[in-house]
């Protein structure tokens, strides 16, 4: 079978510099929507035992995306204008820097009053909503300046987080 | 992403320019084929990032590009050729063989499937998924796209062998 004269029209991609002024402003755009909503917001991170059943909670329960999971330990979550980080601790010689134990051995773990904050438009039918899918609150609705209530989970003690209207 | 834009972006753009022939259309393109790779970076499982996978999209959108434009200028109604094939400069970096010339020329259904046979180098089942269409009316397609070629090309001067 004679072979087809076309193909020498065959097209190896051969590497081609785009415009500089191009190459530029798609970098930036690229870097824009790689960081949805929370670039130019507050990060804030909390350690967790079982990031499974953390990522569930924010996101099932509290509206949470899920931005980026590169490793069992480590979870990037986002809600509006807020990233939420979550790390498993992780022994000095793990990779994952930041949840490594502090030089004098002090392990790092969940804990702490520390809390973020999330608005919601209707505080008592939320937590309504929270009680009904098994969630244990620490506290009912506290009226006062501000009406709050803190909410946890069995498997994330100790990690309040406010609902405020 | 990050690590791979630098040597993945000459690629990408590379694979395209020659085959639209308009820096503005490779341009809009390339962006549509990174976005578009960010968004499934997101997905899980996460994809294999690499030029070719890459270049597979690129490819898609190519494609897509083509499509929405055959749509558009049946809304035009009866436009046979393509138009002037472009009227940004076909970029003297380029290569600019008569055939490649030639296939500019062409229709846009044809020049698509002369472009992923050929230029790709995709079996015909690939070219046909590509196309949405069967087998043999892609195999028709290229016959005819071949003999328009051939016929664009000899008017250019070129004679037989």
């Amino acid at each position: 079978m004679p072979r087809d004269p076309l193909e020498a029209l065959r097209l190896p991609s051969v590497p081609v510099e785009p415009r500089p002024q191009f190459a530029a402003a798609l970098w930036r755009r690229l870097q824009g929507a790689a960081e949805p909503a929370a670039r130019q917001g507050a990060t804030v991170r909390y350690f967790v035992d079982d990031l499974d059943r953390a990522v569930d909670f924010y996101c099932r329960s509290l509206g949470f995306e899920e931005e980026l999971r590169p490793a069992p330990t480590f979870a990037m979550l986002y809600r509006g204008d807020l990233r939420l980080v979550l790390a498993s601790p992780v022994p000095a010689d793990h990779h994952g820097g930041g949840s490594r134990p502090m030089p004098d051995g002090t392990k790092q773990g969940p804990g702490g009053w520390n809390r973020i904050m999330l608005e919601v438009s209707d505080l008592a039918g939320t937590v309504e909503r929270l009680r009904a899918a098994g969630l244990r609150l620490r506290n009912d609705i506290v009226t006062g300046v501000a009406r709050t209530v803190k909410a946890h989970s069995r498997h994330h003690e100790r990690q309040p987080r406010h609902l405020e209207p | 992403m990050a690590a791979i834009y630098p040597t993945a972006l000459p690629q990408v753009y590379g694979y395209l320019l020659p085959r639209c022939g308009s820096v503005t259309v490779a341009e809009d393109l390339t962006a549509e084929t990174f976005m578009a790779a960010l968004a499934a970076g997101r997905r899980r499982p996460a994809p294999q990032v690499s030029v070719a996978w890459l270049i597979g999209i690129a490819r898609h959108r190519l494609v897509d590009h083509w499509r929405r434009a055959v749509r558009e200028q049946r809304g035009l109604a009866a436009i046979e050729r393509e138009g002037p094939a472009s009227d940004d400069p076909w970029s003297e970096v380029l290569d600019t063989q008569d055939l490649h010339m030639a296939l500019l020329r062409l229709s846009l259904p044809q020049r698509t499937a002369l472009v992923l046979r050929y230029l790709d180098g995709l079996p015909v089942p690939e070219v046909a998924e590509h196309l949405e269409r069967s087998g043999h009316a892609t195999e028709t397609l290229l016959v005819r796209a071949r003999a328009a070629l051939r016929r664009i090309y000899r008017e250019g001067g070129h004679h037989a062998a």
